[in-house]
């Protein structure tokens, strides 16, 4: 451990501040700018110092985040079989029928997974959150559905909305009594395309050579 | 129906969507939260916890409670500080566990499995360093500045999660800090 080089040495006075009074310092943006700071080169020697700190903190357990999925994900089944059991149901949304036969209905949470399944027959769009709008459990009461999405980038988002509302529509009305009044698709993010599956590279996080002690 | 689109994948999708997605109940869109974040949660965890030995445990409670309040979450944009806030309560509830079998100036010198040989100095790379010169903090130093650093939190909100007073973690992450400032000196 080099102990003698320049910070090491002044860490504790730094021009009459500490390395605590920097790190506010930094928290704070720099704000209101502090002259005996500024100006003084022990002061931005050790500010960028807790800065870099900083950055390396992230990449660090990024690094270690990588190790981590190296080592296996037999967690993720464990989690997934433990929620899995865990159904969001939400209302109950009846058939009409003879009533003598006894209830026939169907639950929010299936008729939201039809909604997603008929969405995502669309390409260029992912659904993601979807709102059954009005009284489901009124029979024939119209309803509208809201539905959130992402586009591809690039995509022709109009035809995709297009396309995705008619398909909503279409599964709602074949395995669903619900009368739709309207779908409507509210795209909140523009993803980008995602390059063909490659070789995972490792994160470029190795120290340029003139880094090395 | 025409198909001239791409079919976007999951994978894909941006955090938002899954969420919502998750939110309704859609279980293979809460898989791809969990292999997008899980692994970091989990280095996360790790690193709070101070050894890997709850971490399987800890991550599993903390994804269970997320899939539960997902339904209510408001800004899923924030998808990922949210997913650090459970773990680091998580892993806050081992550690004062342990603390009422263990004495505290045991936990101060320990060190996690398999972490004692490396130093900064012999690391190969700017982040390796750093992660070597994270173990060798004292365990609440190291808790105190992950806290800081990775799950942004505030002075008094690491007051409150530990139970200390704000001066308390002021002294703790002034000392994690200089100690870290030193050890990575040597790779400027």
């Amino acid at each position: 451990m080099s102990g003698d080089t320049p910070l090491a040495q002044s860490v504790d006075d730094l021009d009459g501040h500490t390395l605590e009074e920097l790190s506010d310092y930094l928290d704070r943006d720099r704000t209101p700018a502090d002259g005996s700071i500024d100006h003084s080169p022990g002061c931005q020697l050790a500010l960028a110092s807790l800065e870099r700190l900083r950055r390396l903190t992230g990449l660090a357990l990024e690094r270690e985040a990588a190790n981590e999925a190296e080592r296996g994900d037999d967690w993720i089944p464990r989690i997934l079989g433990y929620i899995g059991l865990e159904v969001r149901a939400g209302r109950s949304i009846p058939f009409a029928h003879d009533e003598t036969i006894g209830s026939l209905a169907i639950t929010e949470g299936a008729v939201r997974g039809l909604i997603r399944d008929a969405g995502d027959t669309v390409g260029g769009i992912v659904i993601g959150r979807v709102r059954l709008q009005g009284d489901v459990t009124v029979p024939g009461e119209s309803i509208t559905v809201d539905v959130e999405a992402s586009a591809l980038w690039g995509a022709p988002i109009r035809v995709a909305i297009d396309e995705v509302r008619a398909a909503i529509y279409e599964r709602l009305t074949t395995h669903t009594e619900l009368v739709v009044a309207g779908v409507d698709v509210a795209v909140h993010d523009i993803s980008e395309p995602q390059p063909p599956a490659s070789p995972a590279s490792p994160p470029d996080t190795t120290a340029d050579p003139a880094d090395r002690p | 129906m025409i198909d001239l689109l791409p079919r976007t994948s999951l994978a894909n999708a941006d955090d938002r969507t899954l969420a919502g997605r998750a939110a309704d109940g859609d279980l293979r869109a809460f898989e791809v939260i969990l292999r997008r974040h899980g692994p970091l949660m989990r280095a996360y965890a790790t690193r709070v916890l101070g050894s890997n030995d709850e971490t399987d445990d800890v991550v599993q409670e903390a994804f269970i409670v997320a899939w539960r309040q997902l339904p209510n979450l408001e800004n899923t944009v924030a998808l990922k500080s949210w997913l650090l806030r459970i773990v680091t309560n998580k892993s806050i509830d081992r550690v004062r566990a342990r603390r009422h079998h263990a004495d505290i100036d045991e936990l101060e010198f320990e060190r996690p499995d398999g972490e004692t040989a490396a130093t900064a100095m012999e690391a190969t790379s700017l982040d390796e360093a750093l992660s070597a010169a994270l173990s060798t903090l004292p365990e609440d130093q190291r808790r105190c500045w992950m806290l800081r650093e990775i799950a942004g939190y505030s002075y008094d909100d690491i007051a409150e999660q530990l139970g200390l007073p704000h001066s308390t973690i002021r002294g703790i992450l002034a000392r994690a800090r200089k100690s870290l400032v030193i050890q990575m000196e040597g790779w400027r």
